[in-house]
């Protein structure tokens, strides 16, 4: 009987160091994001969150260890190569562009496809996931309150039709409402087959819809494991969840 | 109006321009005199050098003209290409710093080469046209050849990108633009005209030197495009003519001309702080203007 090796990771960090000039931001961690998984990257403010997330994106440069795809090294790769291969980036922020449509946002993230009629058709979809964006499609993002901005920016990281959406603080300065209201949206695009990595400060609404999760404390993974172990976590308890 | 002034507003006009262009994309850059410099050295040099360009010698011939520009084109576009890939990894302040310190660079080492001619410049640089209507009826053209470029460059993806990484580089880039060739694409098109210009400008005002290009230029150009605003191409234009124009303009105010330049710099962002042209405003206007027709119209 032949064992077939583990399939590689679909995103996978192996000891990877990344500095601003004198500070080390990350010091060497390991995080591995599999085909269909939803996975939470929680952690206070400043802990390395979202420089993981932009030297995934090739961002930023490495300074050791590597970033993989598909178990190919995504080191020497060029931000736009990452966006071809299926890895999209959802900035901290939302970070639309205030001064043009919400038709031409969508059609920004669809930058580097080339069918017409597909992206024309993925539009629609996206109108059909946020139908508050289909009323307001031709108003300019700046007008967008901010709910409506962050669907906006999730809209147009999907337009890029990734295998993997990273999301940075979809839930930051919204309502709790909102808050549900994004967490269920990514919820379905997930059991849709999209591949998430969710960084979030807001712990508990992560881990109400992740697999699995990675807690960052300066740099470092200081916890890792199942969603459901994680919340009856006492460590991350005290110090995240609020309890 | 004085054809000689309605000249410089052309130039004028042209050279906001290729302020406007690296601005498009949010890269302030400086350099356009350098190389407007470039392009009036490479044309004095050709001009005056090589016999066989001055035609029957009678009128220097325009083919002459289109040569020198193509030339001068090549040889700022690839020092801008050269240029480009190293300053423009500087952002903001630190690009407009770079940026002068080149202008300022070219601008001493024109003066100390002996084939430009050192601080004396070359002289007696020969005219394709007899009066400066035909000046102005040429750059008229180009003007309006490059101005049709720009609005062309703007509703395609070059134009689109630059747009883009203008309003957030960080979503640009993360959206798959290549951040980097667009930025090199535009400092590249600016330094194009900016050399252009200046093959135009040497022949028009007969004698080229070193100080053409120098920073006091910069200031002047980049306050076309402060005033007239950087988000269409119209902006620069408008900014250019109507800057180059208003010191002669207030000439008969005498001494307080110069104050009320200056004022006109100093409130314009204040009062207008995207500049005076926006595509909001053009789009009112034309509305404005539509309606107005409409109701003088005669109603069947
Ligand atoms: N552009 C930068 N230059 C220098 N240091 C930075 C920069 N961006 C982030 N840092 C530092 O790197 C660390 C991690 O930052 P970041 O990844 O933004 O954290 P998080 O997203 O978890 O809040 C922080 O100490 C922060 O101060
Ligand atoms: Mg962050």
């Amino acid at each position: 009987m032949s064992v077939s090796p583990p399939a590689a990771p679909l995103l996978e960090f192996r000891d990877l160091v990344v500095r601003y000039g004198s500070i080390t931001a990350l010091q060497g961690i390991n995080i591995a994001v599999h085909t269909g998984e939803l996975v939470a990257l929680l952690g206070s403010n400043g802990a390395g969150k979202s420089t993981t997330l932009r030297a995934a994106s090739r961002l930023l440069p490495l300074a050791q260890g590597s970033i993989r795809w598909h178990g190919g090294d995504l080191g020497r790769v060029s931000t736009e190569r990452t966006v071809k291969l299926g890895l999209s980036h959802c900035p901290e922020g939302r970070r639309v562009l205030g001064r043009q449509s919400v038709k031409d946002n969508l059609e920004l993230g669809a930058w580097l496809r080339k069918d017409r009629a597909g992206i024309k058709a993925d539009i629609d979809r996206c109108y059909g996931l946020f139908p508050r964006l289909a009323e307001r499609r031709n108003q300019l993002a700046g007008s967008l309150s901010g709910g409506e901005q962050q669907m906006l920016a999730i809209a147009r990281s999907l337009m890029a039709r990734p295998t993997l959406l990273m999301l940075d603080e979809p839930s930051l300065g919204l309502a709790p409402k909102l808050v549900a209201e994004v967490m269920t949206t990514l919820r379905q695009l997930n059991q849709d087959g999209l591949t998430i990595l969710l960084v979030e400060q807001n712990a508990n609404a992560a881990l109400a819809i992740a697999h699995r999760a990675y807690v960052l404390e300066a740099g470092r993974i200081s916890l890792e494991g199942s969603a459901q172990d994680l919340r009856s976590n006492d460590k991350l308890r005290a110090s995240y969840l609020g309890a | 109006m004085d054809t000689t002034l309605l000249q410089q507003m052309l130039l004028g006009a042209l050279l906001g321009i290729s302020v406007y262009l690296p601005l498009r994309c949010g890269q302030l850059s400086l350099a356009t005199p350098g190389f407007y410099a470039i392009g009036g050295t490479v044309a004095a040099l050709l001009s005056t050098r090589i016999p066989a360009l001055g035609g029957d010698g009678v009128s220097y011939p325009i083919s002459s003209v289109l040569l020198e520009m193509a030339l001068a084109a090549m040889v700022t576009g690839i020092l801008a290409l050269g240029i480009g890939k190293v300053v423009l990894r500087l952002r903001g302040i630190y690009l407009a710093i770079s940026t002068i310190a080149l202008v300022e660079i070219l601008r001493v080492v024109s003066l100390n080469l002996s084939f430009t001619g050192g601080a004396i410049g070359i002289f007696g640089i020969p005219q394709p046209f007899a009066s400066p209507e035909g000046y102005v009826g040429f750059t008229s053209l180009l003007l309006a050849v490059v101005c049709w470029l720009c609005d062309r460059l703007e509703r395609t993806r070059p134009g689109l990108a630059m747009a883009a990484i203008r309003e957030d580089e960080l979503a640009a880039a993360s959206q798959g633009i290549n951040t980097a060739n667009t930025k090199l694409l535009a400092f590249v098109l600016s330094a194009l005209v900016a050399g252009v210009t200046g093959v135009i400008a040497a022949h028009f005002l007969n004698s080229w030197n070193a100080r053409m290009g120098n920073f006091d230029a910069s200031i002047t150009t980049l306050a076309f495009v402060v005033f007239g605003g950087t988000r269409t191409w119209l902006g620069p234009v408008i900014g250019g003519l109507v800057l180059t124009a208003l010191p002669e303009l207030l000439r008969p105010v005498g001494d307080l001309r110069l104050i009320v330049y200056g004022l006109v710099i100093l409130m314009g962002p204040v009062l207008f702080p995207q500049g005076v042209i926006t595509p909001e405003r053009l789009s009112r206007w034309s509305r404005m203007l539509r309606q107005r027709l409409r109701l003088e119209a005669p109603t069947p």
